[in-house]
């Protein structure tokens, strides 16, 4: 399936990118357009304006995706918590991870296309679940 | 600088009624701190983030049953562009007063709740650092009453360095 979102992605549309491609399709083509006009037909938009899977009731789109796909994992609830910090930035939730994620993902925007920053965060958002998923079942920061 | 910058606008209607999404709105305008140029139009200096903050706010004030639209604009003149910066500024550098104060407040508190004030103001110094667009000589003074407080708390990070995000 392809999906589309704005180009010069940032935090919530990178992990967008990797919920979709790990938990939703795994064979998600990713489509990056300036103009929203310019989303092609058969694309399911994500994180743009006035589309369903966007920013709903104060969520970020990440939160958006877990509830519209019935994403019931604690893990991906806390990674939600994060991004939802690290773009909205809202006090909703305490999440001090949210800043140095941001930065990385800011950083990461600044050195290359939406295409390698995709490849460059997935490994990191991979590894993000990794830690949670281990801190909720030790119930302590894993080694 | 003689040239003015380019500034992203949003110009909403909202009903008085229900006065919710009213509220919900102001206060995620002032915490993106804003410069209200009128009657339901805000100005922010255009960047990809603060464009697409005050997008995401324009389609909160569609789904409210408001009327909502960006534009993007430049000031007339140079001397109107620094006067909205100077008023930016002004509300920052009260901003950061109020840290100062709350800095040297904590200082005499007990450890544990000097502890939990520093937290707690670290965090504010990054929000009004990210709202912070043309930052005033406060900013540097609240800085150092961070790294004070950091100190008194038995925090070896000094506090506020490099933190502005």
């Amino acid at each position: 399936m392809r999906w589309a979102t704005r180009a010069g992605i940032h935090v919530d549309r990178a992990a967008c990118a990797w919920l979709i491609r790990r938990f939703v399709d795994p064979a998600a083509e990713f489509v990056f357009v300036t103009d929203p006009a310019d989303v092609p037909a058969d694309a399911t938009p994500f994180d743009m304006r006035g589309v369903a899977l966007g920013h709903v009731g104060g969520d970020c789109s990440f939160e958006t995706i877990l509830r519209v796909h019935g994403l019931d994992d604690p893990v991906l609830e806390r990674i939600g918590e994060i991004v939802h910090e690290a773009d909205l930035d809202d006090g909703r939730f305490d999440a001090p991870e949210a800043p140095g994620l941001d930065v990385l993902m800011r950083g990461l925007s600044m050195t290359g296309d939406d295409e390698r920053t995709l490849a460059v965060s997935g490994p990191l958002l991979d590894g993000l679940y990794e830690f949670i998923r281990r801190r909720l079942l030790l119930g302590r920061e894993p080694a | 600088m003689a040239a003015v910058g380019e500034w992203v606008l949003l110009a909403y209607r909202l009903p008085r009624e229900p006065s919710g999404p009213r509220t919900t709105l102001w206060r995620r305008l002032r915490r993106l701190g804003v410069a209200q140029l009128g009657d339901g139009v805000v100005a922010l200096p255009a960047d990809a983030r603060t464009r697409e903050s005050l997008e995401w706010l324009a389609d909160d004030v569609l789904a409210a049953g408001g009327t909502a639209g960006i534009w993007t604009a430049r000031p007339g003149t140079a001397a109107q562009e620094r006067e909205l910066a100077a008023g930016m500024a002004a509300a920052r550098a009260e901003e950061y007063r109020a840290l100062t104060g709350e800095c040297a407040a904590a200082r005499t508190a007990p450890a544990a709740e000097r502890a939990r004030a520093l937290r707690r103001l670290r965090a504010e110094w990054r929000a009004v650092g990210r709202r912070d667009f043309f930052p005033p000589p406060e900013r540097e003074a609240a800085a150092a009453a961070l790294r004070a407080l950091a100190e008194a708390a038995g925090d070896p990070v000094a506090a506020g360095r490099g933190s502005r995000s």
